[in-house]
């Protein structure tokens, strides 16, 4: 069926050296663990490092990361427009309202995910890493044919997961099925420090005593995260939001910077803080 | 009399199928239905952790089809509600593994001894979508007040509606003073986009988290608000005309936001 070993490499056109961005995977086996969201903002976080970067929609009929960005009514062309050849590259790559740098290859919505041929994925993967510094796969929900498709062209990977023994099982069912090819990075996402203080949600160490992954980051729960997902604006524009923040601290840890390791968020007295902007919200 | 097949999904994941699926189910049989859950997610089930039945797995779904086993062999009862059990999916093997015709035939063999017959759909589109619809006859979509949870849940109603198959629609995890601040889409807003008929709306509940990782469906605590939701949805999906629970004014910032308008 789908032919994994009969991909080449691209011969090179000439001697001079290409580039070789990263490319990096990021799943998690169950949906709705943050993986469109962790690639919108580690994309816009990236490329405000300034590194080139683009972001590949692997979740095709099931498309989001254009509405995380806010680029929707900016697809014209989409990822099996580029496999098929109906298009070229340039003509689907979207360029991103808010940081220089940054591409989205959008996914088609009305099209399936065994429509994608898997040679064809590994081929345009290589050869975006000759264009880019990294190339981020943002990986469809579950293990079937789109899983295996989005992971296809990567050589790393990025495993989200939330704090919850659902999420936790099947990242490490993912970690499993990826084998020791993509040297997995653990980013844990929608930590709440109260819930995991009263005992009521697994511990960064509970996580990672199960999953035993290098921690690439720690993200706490973060209501923004609806309101900026509507509004299509990655968090990670803002640096002094803390969310945005942390985006900025993986993408530093990813890069290879010298940075300290991810700490759990400190446990806040949200509901004053709550309190204290709904007023505040009320008097502007 | 055979029972009524309903597929729980919504395309997205991490939306609240298989909690929804738990918590319905446990409801019908605490309303003396006899209850079958079928995890049809091959590979990466879940729906045992929910129940906390996950040690007790002798067979599954795959094994099933396979006739390796009697259904009533793989099935697991819930011993805290006498009429519900669960058919788990097998955790180390594929989708592919089982055809839509013997996935079918797995839940016909289950309607004939229950009620209901209730199946927990993969996230996706893919082939494990595909199996877990067509062992239905209807279904209902569960979605979350967010734009791209609904874009997904619209891809589904469509796949749904081509097959002619009823659906429903449930609106989880809304957060009245999110709504209320115009941060969320409101009820009427997504079934503006899905036009589909609404079956229940379930307010977004931090209990969720505890109760998923202890194996105790929300609904086995008499003290949680969402017991009396869960029963409005079974009592409609029993035929029940029920009116429909305003979120205006509840909730804990919601009941400060009307004191300081008081104030």
């Amino acid at each position: 069926m789908h032919q994994v070993e009969s991909i080449q490499p691209e011969p090179a056109a000439s001697a001079a050296p290409a580039k070789l961005g990263r490319a990096i995977v990021l799943t998690s086996g169950k949906g709705g663990v943050g993986k469109t969201t962790t690639t919108a903002n580690l994309g816009t976080a990236l490329a405000r490092r300034g590194s080139s970067v683009v972001m590949i929609d692997a979740d095709v009929g099931l498309r989001n990361l254009d509405i995380v960005l806010g680029l929707e009514s900016r697809v014209t062309h989409h990822l099996l427009d580029v496999l098929e050849d109906r298009v070229t590259l340039d003509d689907a790559l979207i360029a991103d309202k808010h940081s220089e740098n940054l591409f989205l290859l959008a996914a088609a919505q009305s099209r399936e995910k065994d429509e994608v041929e898997t040679s064809k994925m590994q081929a345009l993967v290589s050869s975006l890493r000759e264009r880019f510094d990294y190339v981020l796969i943002d990986c469809p929900a579950g293990i079937e044919l789109g899983f295996r498709n989005a992971v296809a062209g990567a050589d790393e990977a990025i495993v989200v997961c939330t704090p919850e023994v659902s999420a936790v099982r099947d990242v490490d069912r993912v970690v499993g099925l990826l084998g020791n090819r993509f040297r997995p990075q653990l980013v844990i996402n929608r930590l709440r420090p109260q819930l995991v203080k009263k005992g009521k949600m697994l511990s960064v160490e509970d996580v990672n005593a199960i999953l035993r992954l290098p921690l690439l980051g720690v993200l706490a729960e973060e209501p923004e995260i609806v309101v900026t997902t509507n509004r299509g604006e990655p968090l990670a524009l803002h640096k002094n939001n803390a969310t945005g923040a942390a985006y900025h601290a993986i993408a530093a840890r990813l890069a290879g910077d010298d940075v300290p390791p991810p700490m759990p968020p400190a446990v806040k007295p949200t509901l004053f803080e709550r309190i204290g902007s709904l007023v505040g919200r009320k008097r502007t | 009399m055979s029972a009524r097949k309903i597929v729980l999904t919504s395309g997205k994941g991490g939306v609240g199928k298989t909690t929804t699926t738990a918590n319905l189910g446990a409801t019908l049989a605490k309303r003396g239905h006899r209850v079958i859950l079928i995890d049809a997610d091959i590979g990466l089930r879940n729906l045992d952790l929910v129940l906390g039945l996950e040690k007790r797995i002798v067979f599954d779904l795959v094994e099933v089809a396979e006739g390796r086993c009697q259904l009533r062999q793989a099935l697991i009862k819930d011993k805290r509600f006498e009429s519900l059990s669960i058919l788990p999916a097998a955790q180390t093997r594929e989708k592919d593994a089982i055809t839509p015709e013997q996935f079918s035939a797995i839940v016909e063999r289950a309607a004939e001894q229950a009620d209901y017959v209730l199946i927990d759909s993969p996230a996706g589109i893919e082939t494990g979508f595909r199996n877990a619809v067509a062992g239905a006859s209807e279904a209902i979509v569960v979605t979350t007040p967010e734009v791209s949870s609904i874009r997904d849940a619209d891809r589904v109603v469509g796949k749904i509606a081509a097959d002619g198959k009823p659906m429903r629609l449930i609106v989880n995890r809304l957060r009245p003073e999110m709504v209320r601040s115009g941060d969320m889409l409101s009820v009427d807003d997504v079934c503006d986009v899905l036009s589909i008929e609404l079956l229940g709306i379930v307010p977004d509940d931090e209990e969720v988290i505890d109760t998923t990782n202890r194996g105790e469906p929300l609904v086995l605590n008499d003290a949680n608000r969402l017991r009396a939701i869960y029963d409005k949805i079974a009592r409609r999906l029993e035929g029940e005309l029920v009116p429909f629970t305003s979120f205006d004014g509840q909730g804990f910032l919601g009941r400060i936001l009307d004191a300081l308008k008081a104030g």
